[in-house]
């Protein structure tokens, strides 16, 4: 019972911060004691698998105005409120036309339960979440809170590994995606409509950990060559990242099978997975590979007919 | 930037919250699980405790009417809401639809996962009165059920859209 | 005809449990509560093998709030527990031998005072050298776990020749099949309540599949006669073989009576994980050959099973894993040898197949490695090695003879899945994702019920004409969620023509139920069964003659019927009315008779005459399909379609009967797929249901479909045969068989691991080949 045991011990003490700067305020004072909680879904399995240690304040960061809802942002693009629940990005209309590599991330995290209670905001903030991928392909940027307002591209805020530490106190407020020029995808990809995809591989067919995640978006010229192509792999405790060799190998080009052998290849070479007792790297990476690769081959197949 | 400098204290151990109807008034740390509020403080125990961790649906209830698991749930985030429990869904002595089908259908062996399962399901047909099997999937997927192999569920669903309609 | 709803008519029944069930109205053992009752909780062991050098409780007792803090020192019986041997400690004085022993107890008025007087107990010990397979314990040198040695068990069985049949064989598979520790996985976790009577008795509510084992078990380690015990021990929130053994009911019950008061102790998930029992990996290696034809000729095998750090039941599904690696075929030359080995890692035991599973694994693996070398279809090379009915059983002993193995032979050759394989797949599924491939495999299998030759295995059972008119079936079995209950009621209503309502099960509390056995093994239905017949006659005719009685009509002249005692039609009514009308309601003869009405039976499950331990006599047949696709980006598998022939006898219980084979067909698909409680260093590293996956709702998208086979041979006395556990074993084999047949691979060990499936799509590889596998 050493769960429970520990939480009669020290049963946390809960703030109900009125603004951002006070539940910084908060997080500065109490330093590692305590955590921001939104859903705390992910915290839940940490502190039972002593991957973090229950802290004896949880400064409650749900009521917050500015981390809430999803919102078309002023100078253009989408803001998603760090609350906002799985749930919501999962139901947004909105975002399945223009982004729709996010929604479906969003789909294969947790539950149908656990989505309505855990947050984007937690998923990205883990520094391993399974939606970081299709994030990383839409460029998204992140707004934070440390005494001021900080805004960060996300493929470089995954790049520094000690930012993502929960006991820096900085306090994740939005996620914003750029204008993708309000691009609605069509199912297949065909024409010339912007192009982008998700794959989720776990260890079960669903409420699964990731094993290896990708993602991929790219627009189109009028001539169907590919252009600002963004390829991003994660999964499990990796920290998700871009997979620039590969990029380069399709931007500017027609998705021509010939090269589907050179950008398995690197990404092959260029995800760093991270092995553990249910799947080792070498898995992963091919994993990887295979799903860009057959993303790739269906969206030529899609451009040329059927193969 | 702190605007406002009021000393903040942290939440009291009251929680109000309605529980299939009544309105409640508990006097349970912020931080409780709704789990325990509802098995301990209220003595509701159709609401099982199994994984804890949000991984089984054993303990499902419906905030508002959505699912949530009452294990990850903590008093503070219920504080005002209107919770479901498995006990709350049938009208006097009249079974609610999905209790039925899953009765006829035999949509059940142990039983503890049952109360979580019917929960899922009733939101489900509540936002979805003829879901896809692709819908039914992505809803009770956070249901584990160890005896039955998911047959009986299936069908007791499927029984459960024709009673609705 | 396959087994559904419609098909099944009235006997389609709802479950007397189930309207508690779906209400959340039905409280099991671990929703109870007793006014003033304390919390228990158990302090284990931190480490997986150490020597306990010190323990002290002085600290803990202190703490406000506590009752009572418990060691080996406080055990007033013996310090041990074990159905088949007693060696594992309650409480552990000089050694701890994995992270699940126990080593103190503690009750106290709230869970915040437990768990700090938890905290609070201090072991001193000395770390020893953890033995985390069975290669080390048995390695030269190793550290003794127990005075007998590192072996709990050892067994073989030979017939005939293999060295020199081997010899004149055609094709000789060689393979070593490997198979994890599944747990159990039932929703409700271990625990109860214990409470100490007025009268000085105790009175335990806790799951268990044996309430007068428990009773047994608790009395030797109380030290108190049996008859000072009361087990209350259903309804269970599913058990699988978990919750056969003692898990928290020694803690519970030294706890309570030390305190006086009532106590109460749920474990959480991670301590039912930690200390709760495992089904035993095994390592089988087999050498099997046959000739042209496909006729094994010889066959041989070496077992090794991992135990854990105590008995439990760990022989006897050693036994029973040597018979059924024999299964189902006639080999003339056959060699077994079989160990399960004491080591520190998480504790093995019953588990829903009880060796079976593995066994038949590896043994079917072998058959359709034959097969694919010798070139002849699978099926047909089982056709030619099955036993026929008058043939022995696996180990030699004569057995109950039944057309099974045949019939469901026949079964699945006529199957719609069976026949698409031999069909082939039409060549436009195959293109469009064209690194997805499907395939279709299948097992066969013959499952003994029963504990076999040379354990006691008694059954029986008791009808009585309550006071308050209800027809009372008293029995000594548990309802975990199969259906027992609904089984018995409707036995009940078949066989006396009572309707539900004139019925009252009762079972699952040793004050009132005889002993009927155990209800494991697959043995309840069939012992339900037998019982029912043989208290049929005794128990019409007393309640007969007591109508007879008063009523004055001659006792032939009436018969039993929903709700009461019926004249017997006139043979020429030929109006539609032909029910006669009822001239007594049970309640007014319960009320009006003076002499008690009852009928007892007590019996034995049916063994074999052989004096081979463990041996059995009962068997039941199956004959698995399975139809998956690989997805060879990924490696992964997903189950489409199953089809199961299962000839057991006549069905008792349709809605049971379909729950049990899909239900355990799920149990298999865990564990040929996402399921292995894994361990490094004698720790577990899959804690709770976020690492340890069992199947959701998405890996069953899939058909079932399932076909009873119910004609016996006639002339038959056993009836319904068990179907409890051979639903879990025939999956893993078929869907092996499915991949093979998908990619090309064999699959050996499990959970498949998608690593040996996964491949490069052509159109990804450096030098494009066109050949698509």
């Amino acid at each position: 019972m050493a769960m429970e045991r520990h939480e009669r011990f020290s049963l946390p003490k809960v703030w109900k911060p009125r603004n951002v700067g006070e539940a910084w305020s908060l997080k500065r004072s109490f330093g590692s004691d305590a955590e921001y909680v939104a859903g705390g879904t992910l915290l839940r399995t940490w502190w039972e698998g002593e991957v973090a240690e229950r802290p004896a304040h949880l400064i409650d960061i749900r009521s917050l105005p500015l981390l809430a809802g999803i919102r078309i942002a002023e100078e253009g693009g989408t803001g998603i409120g760090a609350c906002t629940t799985l749930a919501e990005i999962r139901r947004s209309c909105g975002l399945a036309a223009e982004y729709p590599a996010l929604p479906e991330a969003v789909l294969q995290i947790g539950a149908y339960s656990i989505r309505n209670v855990g947050t984007i905001g937690g998923n990205v903030a883990s520094g391993i979440g399974d939606a970081l991928p299709a994030l990383l392909v839409y460029d998204a940027e992140l707004l934070w809170f440390d005494g001021s307002e900080e805004r960060i591209a996300i493929s470089e805020w995954l790049e520094r590994p000690e930012d993502c530490r929960r006991d820096r106190g900085k306090l994740l407020m939005q996620v914003r995606l750029p204008d993708r020029a309000n691009a609605v995808e069509t199912p297949t990809g065909g024409g010339n409509a912007p192009f982008s995809v998700y794959r989720k591989v776990g260890r079960r067919e669903a409420f699964t950990p990731s094993v290896a995640t990708v993602a991929i978006s790219a627009g189109r010229t009028e001539d169907g060559r590919l252009e600002r192509v963004r390829i991003a792999a994660g999964g499990g405790a990796a920290v998700p990242h871009r997979l620039y060799a590969a990029e380069s190998l399709l931007e500017g080009k027609t998705p021509d099978p010939d090269l589907l052998p050179l950008i398995h290849e690197a990404v092959e070479e260029t995800f760093r997975p991270k092995g553990d007792v249910f799947a080792g790297e070498e898995y992963r990476k091919r994993t990887a590979a295979n799903l860009v690769a057959a993303e790739l081959w269906k969206l030529s197949a899609g451009r040329q007919g059927k193969e | 930037m702190i605007d406002n400098r009021t000393e903040l204290a942290p939440a009291q151990s009251r929680l109000t919250l309605r529980v299939n109807g009544a309105a409640c008034e508990i006097a349970a740390p912020p931080s409780t699980r709704l789990l325990q509020v509802i098995r301990e403080f209220i003595g509701l125990t159709g609401t099982k405790r199994s994984c804890e961790i949000g991984r089984c649906g054993a303990c499902m209830v419906l905030v508002d009417g959505e699912p949530v698991n009452a294990c990850l749930a903590m008093a503070y985030q219920v504080q005002g809401a209107e919770i479901t429990t498995i006990e709350g869904i049938a009208s006097g002595t009249e079974l609610h639809p999905v209790q039925r089908a899953f009765l006829e259908e035999g949509g059940f062996q142990c039983g503890y996962c049952t109360p979580g399962m019917v929960l899922s399901v009733k939101a489900l047909l509540d936002r979805s009165p003829d879901p896809s099997d692709e819908e039914v999937e992505e809803a009770l997927s956070g249901n584990l059920c160890r005896c039955t192999g998911y047959g009986g569920i299936r069908r007791a669903v499927r029984r459960a859209i024709e009673l609705g309609r | 005809m396959l087994l559904d709803r419609q098909g099944s008519g009235r006997r389609w029944r709802i479950r007397p449990d189930g309207p508690g069930k779906v209400t959340g109205g039905l409280a099991y053992l671990t929703d109870m509560a007793a006014p003033g009752m304390l919390i228990g909780l158990v302090l284990r062991s931190p480490h997986p093998h150490a020597l306990i050098l010190d323990i002290r409780t002085e600290n803990a007792k202190r703490v406000p709030g506590v009752r009572a803090v418990l060691t080996h020192e406080d055990v007033p019986g013996l310090n041990a527990f074990g159905i088949a041997r007693q060696d594992q400690p309650v409480f552990c004085f000089d050694r701890v031998r994995y992270v699940g022993d126990a080593v103190a107890a503690v009750a106290a008025d709230t869970l915040e005072a437990a768990e700090r007087a938890l905290s609070l107990i201090e072991v001193d010990y000395a770390e020893q050298p953890v033995l985390d397979s069975p290669e080390k314990a048995l390695a030269e040198g190793a550290p003794l776990l127990h005075p007998c040695g590192n072996e709990l068990h050892r067994t073989d069985y030979r017939l005939g020749d293999p060295e020199q049949w081997f010899k004149a064989c055609t094709v000789i598979v060689e393979e070593t099949y490997v198979t994890p520790r599944q747990m159990h996985t039932y929703m409700e976790t271990e625990g109860g309540l214990f409470v100490p009577e007025p009268d000085g008795r105790l009175t335990v509510y806790s799951p268990t599949q044996h309430g007068f084992m428990d009773r047994l078990q608790l009395s030797r380690v109380l030290g108190r006669p049996q008859s000072d015990i009361r087990v209350v021990s259903s309804p269970i929130g599913g058990s699988f073989g978990g919750k056969d053994e003692l898990n928290v009911q020694p803690y519970g019950a030294l706890l309570a009576l030390a305190a006086g008061k009532p106590v109460k102790i749920h474990n959480s998930r991670k301590e039912s994980v930690r200390a709760g029992l495992k089904r035993h990996p095994m390592v089988i290696s087999m050498k099997t050959g046959a000739d042209a034809e496909g006729r094994i000729l010889a066959h041989r095998v070496k077992i090794v099973a991992d135990t854990g750090p105590y008995a439990t039941l760990g022989a006897e599904v050693l036994n029973f894993a040597t018979e059924h690696v024999i299964g189902p075929y006639r080999i003339p030359n056959v060699d077994v040898d079989s160990v399960s080995v004491y080591t520190n890692n998480g504790m093995s035991g019953e588990f829903r197949g009880f060796g079976g599973n593995q066994a038949i694994f590896a043994l079917e693996g072998q058959i359709d490695r034959i097969a694919g070398r010798l070139g002849i279809d699978p099926w047909e090379l089982r056709r030619r090695n099955m036993r026929q009915p008058d043939d022995p059983g696996p180990l030699g002993q004569p057995i109950a003879p039944t057309e099974g193995a045949a019939q469901v032979w026949q079964a699945l050759a006529e199957s719609p899945l069976w026949r698409e394989r031999s069909q082939g797949v039409p060549e436009d599924d195959r293109e469009r994702e064209h690194w997805i491939k499907t395939g279709i495999g299948a097992a066969y299998i013959m499952h003994g019920a029963g504990l076999g030759v040379g354990i006691p295995d008694p059954a029986g059972g008791r009808l009585v004409l309550a006071e308050d008119g209800k027809i009372e079936a008293v029995f000594g079995y548990e309802e975990f969620g199969q259906g027992l209950i609904a089984t018995l009621e409707l036995m009940m209503m078949e066989t006396f023509g009572f309707e539900a309502e004139d019925v009252r099960i009762v079972i699952g509390d040793t004050d009132v139920v005889p002993d009927s056995g155990s209800s494991t093994a697959s043995r309840a239905t069939s012992m339900l069964w037998k019982s029912v017949q043989n208290m049929k006659g005794p128990f019409t005719e007393s309640l007969l003659s007591a109508a007879a009685d008063l009523t004055g009509n001659p006792a032939d002249q009436l018969r039993l019927g929903p709700g009461g005692v019926y004249a017997m039609p006139e043979p020429d009514a030929a109006s539609g009315n032909d029910a006669g009308s009822m001239l007594l309601s049970y309640a007014e003869l319960a009320s009006r008779t003076t002499e008690p009405i009852r009928a007892e039976t007590a019996f034995h499950f049916p063994t074999t005459s052989s004096k081979r331990i463990g041996a059995h006599f009962l068997y039941t047949y199956s004959a698995v399909a399975a139809k998956v696709e690989v997805d060879t980006l990924t490696g992964r598998v997903r189950l489409l379609d199953q089809y199961h022939a299962v000839a057991a006898g006549p069905v008792m219980n349709p809605q049971g009967y379909l729950g049990q084979i899909e239900g355990g067909s799920s149990m298999a698909l865990g564990w040929t797929l996402t399921e292995e409680a894994l361990m490094a260093g004698g720790r577990y590293l899959t804690n709770n249901l976020d690492t340890y996956l069992i199947p959701t709702v998405a890996e069953h998208a899939g058909n079932v479909a399932v076909r009873p086979i119910e004609e016996l041979p006639e002339g038959d006395a056993y009836g319904p045969r068990g179907i409890g556990e051979i639903g879990s074993v025939g999956l893993a084999p078929a869907i092996a068989a499915a991949v093979r047949d998908a990619v090309g691979v064999w699959v050996r060990k499990l959970p498949i691991d998608p690593r040996e499936l996964q491949d490069i799509p052509h159109f990804a590889r450096k030098a494009v080949l066109q050949h698509d596998r």
